[in-house]
């Protein structure tokens, strides 16, 4: 028989999660990581960028809190404290994610995997030596690394968001490839830290997933941070000369000490030799699956940013994970389909279900019900009225579809909002359910009102 | 002074047609030849052009609702001037003939209709959603409810079918107290719905009795209340109940019969790539309704039509061509067919399959054809039979040319063959007439000498 009941092919947020959820289930499970445990989310992604925007949100803080009464002196950042304090709760994290696995009886393997048929797996270790493995079921969960298109110099000033990461100082100047999520979160970071950054985005505007009222607030406060953005056309011409990025956006000359490359993400299934399993991949490398994660053979799921159309966040390879672990053990779980998006620009953003742009394209009639932040009593006394929050709203029956909301702690926010439209809450639920006060989440109630035009806090329009 | 906007009358058979949709609202600014609204024919939708400037100051008939022609359906004129609330009564029109919708007698051509099943064909306007064309059927309107308003407006709150309740009060009156049982019985209180799924329902009046849940431990989520309501009978459109009016009517009165034979067009697709080569760019089909036409002069009983009583021979071939479209299939006419030579036909069918494609078709150009050919060809298909359209005393069904073993001259070659078959009314055709009519249009399609003389 097979040396496993379940192999997981990295230990990333869907891969561990699904050994630990297998393991659970009673299933003789080992997962195999070929770098870090934790995957690229704790260690090259969330995890690290939102410890170093912690650091840049203190010093944001300490230096401009003056219309709080706060005057601090001689302000300053060592960013090399920041970045070893980074590598501190990284370390800690992964070390948690190994502990996790063991504790639930998962076997740890290090090595680069490989398929060798449907159940069979070869594992070239760190040593060198090659290792056979074979498994009842095999979770694909290897993730993906930036893309790097071809036209870019290869040059050290020239890198990716990982690379980024093991900075030991900020350039005086970055150039950011792509506005996308990533993009923006390290312009906001980098930006609050004092770095002159300019953002060049090809599309018409920065982070198109988003509705454009959404796009208009986060626009106007990066550029209050001093974050130049440049929209609607390429970045051409790119070369490394004298120490210098450079490169030209229509007929603008625009230069950076560093260029941050953020134009997506590819999923890492090459090097899986998926062909010698049978597993179908498409065009783009990714691997389609049904609703519960089953590739097109039976015996092989995967999970996460390699999955076709997947969203490519941490939390959905999680759930997806999970699901696909319980399928194996014959459950009949599968992929939940609303998932919240979480940004953490500044301000922050968070989205889940379908945006107003998303919804009006499926022909859906809907309504939205908007309540800004600059109306409510704790963003007020917080000082954070920038923003609102949004439902997306069936306008006949006022089902929340979507929502989105902009300003201080959204990313928190927008937990209620994803409760609310996976379980098809309406309006009325919503807006009869007592919201703490005085707190940034009454706004989700407040918002509920709107939709019937009967907001408390606003004037009657 | 406003001006009416009259429903027009687009062909000599229209008699009556819905505004699908309004381009224009009141108050908008109407320029002369601006598109006012589009119009649903049994035919085709069309587009109307207004004839005057000014604004659009009142809609008096809404999208989907049926009217004669000639109906006054708004008022163009200028801004701020008074026009009645009512609309005024149609204009003076000749009253249309009931005769209309009697039978197939040559004086009253009738809509070709589709010979074949394919796809019913929705106009867009109509979606599944907004069935307004006519009323939908309502099985169960038929018996009125007796119940107590408690009981509907209890029935009502808990989304359930009252007409599913047995009544227990005063000659079967359904009271509050049967619905409580009912809900009892089917234990109700353990029914899960999610809030907007329950909306949905009390919306569109959902039994949620009858819903399966496909939620956490079964609750009933909003796609389980959506696909309870596509379940629902959705009105054809005027287009979808006309054809099949006309083929049940086809069917029930026509006695059909069929024969097939096997035309070898290898020489002929031979022949048409050499035409090809010199520039000359023929379809199969031009040869086939060529081969059909010149057929139909050979035997024009095939050309005839009859009540049963009298038969009426056509006179010109005004030949049906079938055309497959997004939303459905039309069967535009090639008017004295007979008349054209090889290279016009090839044009007519060029430019009216375009139209039909497009949707530019007008009614009286699907009108009248006194025998059709309907070609499925380019679908893959080997043989099939195809339905006369009333009218009509035959209908020849093309399939496509399929490469296979034939023996010529008592060896086995590889030919192209193609199927077809005749569709005949068998009260003026005789099998062996049926017979000698495919058997005619074969031999030209064999003859590669007459294509010769024709090109």
């Amino acid at each position: 028989m097979f040396d496993y009941d379940v192999i997981v092919i990295g230990a990333g947020p869907g891969g561990y999660p699904a050994a630990i959820r297998a393991a659970q289930l009673g299933k003789k499970t080992a997962i195999i990581e070929k770098e870090a445990f934790g995957g690229t989310c704790l260690n090259w992604g969330c995890i690290p960028t939102k410890t170093l925007i912690a650091s840049a949100e203190r010093f944001h803080h300490a230096a401009h809190s003056e219309v709080f009464g706060v005057t601090a002196k001689g302000v300053a950042f060592d960013y090399a404290v920041m970045a070893a304090r980074k590598d501190e709760i990284v370390k800690r994290l992964s070390g948690g994610v190994q502990g996790l696995l063991k504790s639930n009886g998962v076997t740890l393997i290090a090595g680069a995997a490989r398929f060798e048929g449907p159940n069979r797996l070869s594992v070239v270790q760190p040593d060198g030596d090659t290792r056979w493995l074979s498994a009842a079921t095999i979770i694909i969960a290897a993730g993906s690394d930036a893309a790097m298109p071809g036209f870019l110099p290869k040059d050290k000033r020239v890198m990716d968001s990982r690379a980024f990461l093991d900075l030991k100082a900020l350039p005086k100047r970055l150039l950011v490839l792509g506005g996308g999520v990533i993009g923006c979160e390290f312009a906001c970071m980098a930006a609050a830290l004092g770095t002159r950054v300019t953002v060049v985005e090809m599309l018409e505007d920065i982070v198109m997933v988003l509705d454009r009222d959404v796009r208009r607030v986060l626009r106007k406060r990066m550029e209050t941070l001093g974050v130049t953005l440049l929209t609607g056309a390429p970045l051409t011409g790119i070369a490394v000369k004298d120490g210098t990025v450079s490169g030209m956006y229509k007929d603008q000359a625009v230069t950076g000490d560093l260029l941050l490359v953020a134009v997506g993400r590819r999923p890492n299934t090459a090097a899986l030799d998926l062909a010698r399993a049978g597993v179908k991949v498409d065009e783009r490398g990714t691997i389609p699956v049904d609703a519960q994660g089953r590739t097109n053979v039976a015996s092989i799921f995967a999970v996460g940013d390699l999955v076709t159309g997947s969203i490519q966040l941490a939390h959905a390879a999680t759930q997806q994970g999970v699901a696909a672990a319980e399928a194996a053990a014959g459950m009949k779980s599968a992929v939940e389909k609303v998932c919240p998006s979480c940004i953490f620009t500044s301000p922050e953003i968070g989205l889940a279900g379908l945006t107003e742009a998303k919804a009006q394209q499926l022909g859906r009639t809907v309504k939205t019900a908007i309540f800004p932040f600059a109306a409510l009593g704790k963003a007020m006394a917080a000082g954070e009225t920038d923003g609102f929050v949004k439902w997306i709203c069936d306008s006949a029956t006022g089902q929340v579809l979507g929502a989105q909301t902009v300003g201080a702690h959204a990313t928190e926010l927008i937990a209620e909002a994803a409760l609310a439209i996976r379980n098809e809450l309406t309006v009325d639920e919503v807006g009869r359910t007592i919201h703490s006060h005085p707190t940034m989440s009454e706004a989700w109630m407040e918002a509920a009102h709107a939709f019937h035009n009967a907001c408390i806090h606003l004037p009657k329009r | 002074m406003a001006q009416a906007v009259i429903f027009p009358k687009l062909g000599q058979t229209m008699e009556e047609g819905a505004i699908v949709k309004w381009l224009k609202k009141e108050g908008d600014a109407v320029a002369k030849g601006d598109i006012l609204f589009e119009i649903e024919t049994d035919k085709a939708n069309l587009e109307v052009e207004s004839f005057f400037e000014g604004v659009l100051l009142k809609i008096y008939v809404r999208e989907g609702v049926t009217v004669p022609v000639n109906t006054v359906v708004g008022f163009v004129g200028a801004s701020g001037e008074k026009v009645p609330d009512q609309p005024p009564a149609a204009e003076a029109a000749p009253a249309p003939a009931p005769a209309a919708e009697a039978a197939a007698a040559p004086a009253a051509p009738v809509a070709p209709v589709a010979p074949v099943a394919t796809p019913a064909p929705v106009p867009q306007a109509s979606a599944p959603a907004k069935p307004v064309a006519l009323p939908a059927p309502v099985p169960a309107a038929a018996k009125r409810l007796v119940i107590s308003p408690r009981a509907r407006a209890l029935a009502q709150a808990a989304c359930i079918d009252p007409s599913r309740l047995k009544g227990t009060g005063p000659n079967g009156r359904i009271v509050e107290k049967d619905v409580r049982a009912l809900m009892s019985a089917a234990n109700y209180e353990a029914l899960r719905i999610t809030p907007a799924a329950k909306r949905l329902a009390a919306e569109k009046s959902v039994d949620i009795l009858s819903v399966r849940g496909s939620g956490d431990g079964g609750r009933i989520m909003v796609e389980d209340i959506e696909r309870a309501l596509r379940r629902r009978p959705v009105t054809l459109s005027r287009m979808r109940q006309i054809i099949a009016r006309r083929l049940v009517e086809s069917k029930q009165t026509i006695p059909h019969f069929y024969v097939t034979v096997k035309a070898d067009i290898t020489d002929l697709m031979t022949f048409r790539a050499d035409l090809k080569a010199k520039g000359l760019s023929y379809s199969v089909n031009d040869f086939v309704l060529e081969a059909v036409i010149l057929s139909l002069e050979e035997f024009p009983v095939v050309n005839s039509v009859t009540d049963g009583v009298t038969v009426s021979w056509r006179g010109d071939v005004d030949l049906g061509m079938a055309v497959s479209v997004d939303n459905g299939l039309v069967v535009p006419v090639i008017r004295a067919a007979q008349s054209l030579t090889l290279a016009e036909l090839n044009a007519q069918t060029k430019a009216l399959a375009e139209k039909a494609r497009t949707g530019k078709l007008l009614p009286d150009e699907m009108a009248g054809s006194t025998f059709t050919v309907s070609n499925m060809g380019m679908l893959n298909v080997d043989q099939f039979t195809a339905i006369i359209n009333p009218g009509e005393a035959g209908i020849l069904a093309v399939s496509s040319g399929r490469q296979v073993p034939a023996v010529v001259n008592g060896e086995v070659k590889i030919r192209t063959m193609m199927a077809m078959t005749l569709s005949a009314d068998h009260r003026i055709v005789d099998g062996a007439v049926g017979a000698q009519f495919v058997n005619a249009i074969r031999a030209k399609l064999e003859n590669i000498d007459l294509w010769k003389a024709l090109v």
